[in-house]
């Protein structure tokens, strides 16, 4: 979150609101640190029930959506890195994320319809994705699943989870969530495995970067 | 590496056990909202006082119907149902003609509402956001309506 910040403070533009959301259950006690060490002058949402990820149709994080000044999404749905990031040393470094985002979202913010980086309705409504009504039941039951939670009772907490997991198997933000909740966490074998399979379905967890 | 890339897992979820409402009371969740309902009516779907709708999923009824926005849905006999002198809006019946899908947990007496379909037509087909309503972390109320008039980046991340 440090490095939005950092973008945040180099466009210095009273009329660019960024707004970063964390999906996360766990709510304050997890999110909460993670902002506060990037000191931020953003706004900052804590999202225990997804509804972010709800509302524009996305799987996974970082995701995200450009919207004009009248309320139109002009590019959407695009894994949302501001910069290349590294992990681990030696061998064991995974680097992900790419250097073109956020200059394209500056030539947006200093150029406004202008800018190249403006997606056309057409193709931006091709790339929000259809919602079933098992998707969107697979919300009502992640939420349920969640006030569950935050009562204690986890049987049913569980139960709705699962349920959510099983109407909606494409979001990887169920999945992920899920597995906070396992000893092996999110990022372990299971994800791994999950993932692989994701991708050699032909399944995509974010539109295609479309900037060059 | 499923350590490094998942912050604080020893904080994930401490909830204490507690009542979700009032003994006897309904819960409704809708767009991130908890409602509770003191009094529900009778019968298999969920019966709601009219005029609970709004603050339930922010219709109102009008001589036309059940109103949001410029939107009015006519009212009949499933709709509205009549117990003991008194008028009920049948929630999962308007629902069930919206289109709208639900899970309830009738042991707890909680029932939850995906989105309506219809408020996201416009997203769908023309590309316009859809209209949200969330609370930023210092209680600060956000609507998709807020930010017209300027340009707004939506991230989201995770801790996981």
């Amino acid at each position: 979150m440090p490095v939005w910040q950092q973008v945040y403070a180099e466009i210095n533009d009273p009329n660019f609101v960024l707004i970063c959301v964390a999906e996360d259950t766990g709510g304050e006690a997890v999110a909460g640190p993670i902002f506060d060490a990037a000191d931020p002058t953003y706004v900052q949402v804590i999202d225990t029930d997804h509804i972010i990820s709800s509302a524009f149709n996305f799987v996974n994080v970082p995701s995200s959506a450009w919207i004009d000044e009248e309320g139109r999404i002009v590019r959407i749905d695009e894994g949302t890195y501001s910069k290349i990031h590294e992990f681990g040393e030696g061998d064991q470094t995974i680097t992900f994320g790419n250097d073109v985002y956020t200059p394209a979202l500056k030539d947006w913010i200093a150029n406004g319809a202008d800018s190249k980086h403006v997606q056309s309705a057409a193709t931006v409504t091709a790339n929000i994705r259809d919602y079933t009504p098992e998707q969107f039941k697979a919300d009502a039951a992640f939420r349920l699943g969640n006030l569950f939670r935050s009562h204690g009772e986890n049987d049913k907490a569980d139960q709705y989870w699962e349920m959510a997991r099983a109407l909606n198997p494409d979001s990887v933000n169920f999945f992920r969530q899920n597995l906070t909740l396992t000893e092996e966490g999110s990022a372990g074998e299971q994800f791994m495995t999950f993932m692989g399979e994701y991708v050699a379905q032909g399944k995509d967890y974010y539109r295609p970067l479309d900037i060059e | 590496m499923a350590e490094n890339m998942m912050a604080f897992p020893e904080l994930r979820h401490p909830f204490e056990k507690t009542p979700i409402h009032p003994t006897g009371s309904t819960t409704v969740l809708y767009q991130g909202n908890n409602i509770t309902l003191g009094e529900t009516g009778e019968g298999d779907g969920l019966l709601i006082r009219p005029q609970d709708l709004p603050r339930v999923n922010g219709f109102e009824l009008k001589p036309e119907g059940a109103c949001y926005q410029d939107r009015c849905v006519p009212l009949n006999d499933t709709l509205m149902a009549e117990q003991n002198g008194a008028q009920w809006f049948n929630l999962t019946a308007f629902a069930d003609l919206m289109g709208q899908p639900y899970v309830a947990d009738l042991d707890a007496r909680v029932w939850s509402f995906a989105e309506l379909p219809a408020k996201r037509e416009n997203m769908m087909l023309n590309a316009m956001a859809p209209d949200f309503k969330i609370s930023d972390r210092q209680g600060n109320v956000i609507r998709m309506a807020d930010l017209k008039g300027k340009k707004a980046l939506i991230v989201t991340w995770s801790s996981w």
